[in-house]
């Protein structure tokens, strides 16, 4: 039964495009048939991060709109063979995402069978977003350690609780997952950032990952390769994790604590 | 999903929704209007397309350009649904914009609950000063029993950001945080087994004995029978570890430990 997770998180620039390109091609590299869709109509980002833009015929509108067929609008990804990208449209806006249209754009990648469909939310908690949240069976809500994307994520917490379809329907709610971004251990011990301990306490849904900050993923979009690829990082590793958790494996939070440089790497400067 | 076979297709339940009034006490349409200017500083989303019932019970004997004024009040994002208290001649033009009219039975009822609570109260340590005393039990006032018609609404999720909830004419009593920006509301008292971090109206249709109960208080707001405070320089120390609660004291409101209260 095909899985339908949507990433979001309220406020603009926490993350959520990184994790989602992330987070499909992990689910893609342990063999699962992925998608990935991008519902920032107007703005689209996800085929850079993907490093597909040049491939971009025809978009997720023009699928809903009848102008194209699924098949026509999917790209296949540069990576993994079962991961597949959806991109949004640049020059329409998020008006033109029906709910009906969604529906049946979901409904027909379920039926080419793909296992796992991950919903790229726009920031915001207007239409784009709560299109991209609908019809999610789990979401991945992404949260800076910082006040205010605590707050937005609060509020996007609320809003699935309210309009997405499962809860409409009365049973079994969405799934939330927590991913803590962009968290540097540095700054949470010197008393400039919230650990994640406080964002948990704050939002109290479980933790499925922490990532640190770190000056790969920049790289990693810059180049357009999803930070998952960036072997050896440990952004790498710690998104690695998040999809190990997912999928149900317990592993234990790393890059969670910060250890001075020693003496070695003080005087021939670490990376 | 499953249960679709035995759903009906339509159910008509009771269902109590919230609603905002629009109490008017002008008629004229550039004052009301200049009034909803300056109240809104021209933020769009200010009322949120609430719910609104208006009541022109002030200004009954005066003329009001209906269809003006509801576009005016869509327009500064309050929805419409009812008119209160208007005038026999019309309510053809209030229909015509698909509002009802709203009937005004009888005054509204306060509920009878704090006088016998507050009456219990002292009369107790004075009456009893011995508590070794089993002989007397018919001077020691008795802790009244309190009938309540409603039952007390209970919520068990966190209360997030953005939502609301409104406990009519009962206590609220809540398992889970209240975060920022969320507000919780009740006729009655508020209890919150967590922290409030939020907003909380306690006494709202003005039952100035409600009380705002919460294990931990960092809260935006706390108001009680329409009195409010804010805590813009935090909130102020009291004893750690100990629930904290917010009462009327006279007009003003009073933040307290329980422990140190009794």
């Amino acid at each position: 039964m095909a899985r339908i997770i949507v990433v979001t998180s309220g406020k603009g620039g926490v993350g959520k495009t990184t994790s989602s390109a992330s987070f499909a091609s992990g689910l893609a590299m342990r063999g699962h048939k992925t998608a990935v869709l991008d519902f920032d109509v107007g703005l689209r980002n996800l085929d850079l991060i993907m490093g597909c833009e040049r491939r971009v015929v025809y978009d997720l509108v023009n699928v809903i709109s009848g102008e194209a067929s699924l098949n026509q609008a999917l790209i296949k990804d540069k990576h993994c063979d079962n991961l597949f990208i959806l991109p949004a449209s640049q020059t329409r806006d998020k008006d033109a995402l029906t709910e009906e249209g969604v529906e049946r754009v979901l409904n027909d990648l379920i039926k080419m069978d793909f296992e796992y469909i991950v919903c790229d939310s726009p920031a915001g908690i207007e239409r784009g977003a709560v299109m991209a949240l609908t019809f999610a069976d789990e979401a991945i809500v992404v949260t800076n350690p910082e006040v205010s994307s605590v707050r937005d994520s609060d509020r996007i917490l609320g809003i699935i609780q309210a309009k997405s379809k499962r809860a409409q329907a009365g049973g079994e709610p969405v799934k939330e997952h927590l991913l803590i971004t962009r968290y540097s251990p540095k700054r949470v011990e010197a008393g400039e950032m919230l650990s994640y301990v406080d964002v948990q306490e704050i939002l109290r849904i479980p933790l499925i990952g922490v990532i640190p900050e770190s000056e790969a993923v920049l790289h990693a979009s810059n180049q357009g390769n999803p930070a998952i690829h960036m072997k050896g990082s440990d952004v790498s590793e710690a998104y690695e994790d998040v999809v190990s958790r997912f999928l149900g494996t317990e592993v234990p939070l790393r890059f969670i604590n910060y250890e001075k440089p020693g003496l070695l790497q003080r005087i021939f400067g670490g990376k | 999903m499953q249960n679709s076979l035995t759903r009906k297709p339509i159910e008509i339940k009771i269902s109590t929704v919230v609603a905002v009034a629009i109490l008017l006490n002008e008629s004229s349409f550039p004052a009301l209007e200049a009034a909803l200017q300056e109240m809104t500083a021209g933020s769009p989303d200010f009322f949120d397309d609430e719910f609104a019932v208006i009541d022109v019970e002030a200004i009954t004997d005066q003329e009001l350009d209906w269809n003006a004024l509801i576009p005016l009040f869509k327009a500064h994002g309050l929805n419409p649904v009812a008119v209160r208290h208007a005038r026999e001649q019309d309510h053809a033009t209030i229909r015509s914009h698909g509002l009802s009219i709203d009937v005004v039975s009888k005054p509204r009822q306060e509920p009878e609950i704090q006088s016998a609570a507050v009456d219990a109260a002292p009369a107790q340590p004075a009456a009893n000063p011995a508590p070794a005393e089993p002989v007397a039990p018919a001077v020691v006032a008795e802790p009244q029993v309190i009938i309540r018609n409603m039952p007390a609404m209970l919520v068990d999720t966190p209360v997030r950001a953005g939502q609301r909830i409104y406990a009519r004419g009962a206590d609220l009593i809540i398992t889970a945080s209240v975060n920022n920006g969320a507000e919780v509301i009740a006729d009655g008292s508020i209890h919150i087994y967590a922290p409030l971090r939020g907003r909380a109206l306690a006494g709202a249709t003005g039952n100035t004995e409600a009380r705002i109960f919460a294990l931990t208080m960092e809260p935006e707001l706390v108001s009680i029978a329409g009195i409010y405070r804010t805590f813009e320089n935090g909130f102020p120390p009291l004893q750690a570890h100990h629930p904290v609660q917010v009462k009327l004291n006279g007009d003003s409101i009073e933040v307290s430990s329980v422990k140190s209260a009794g």
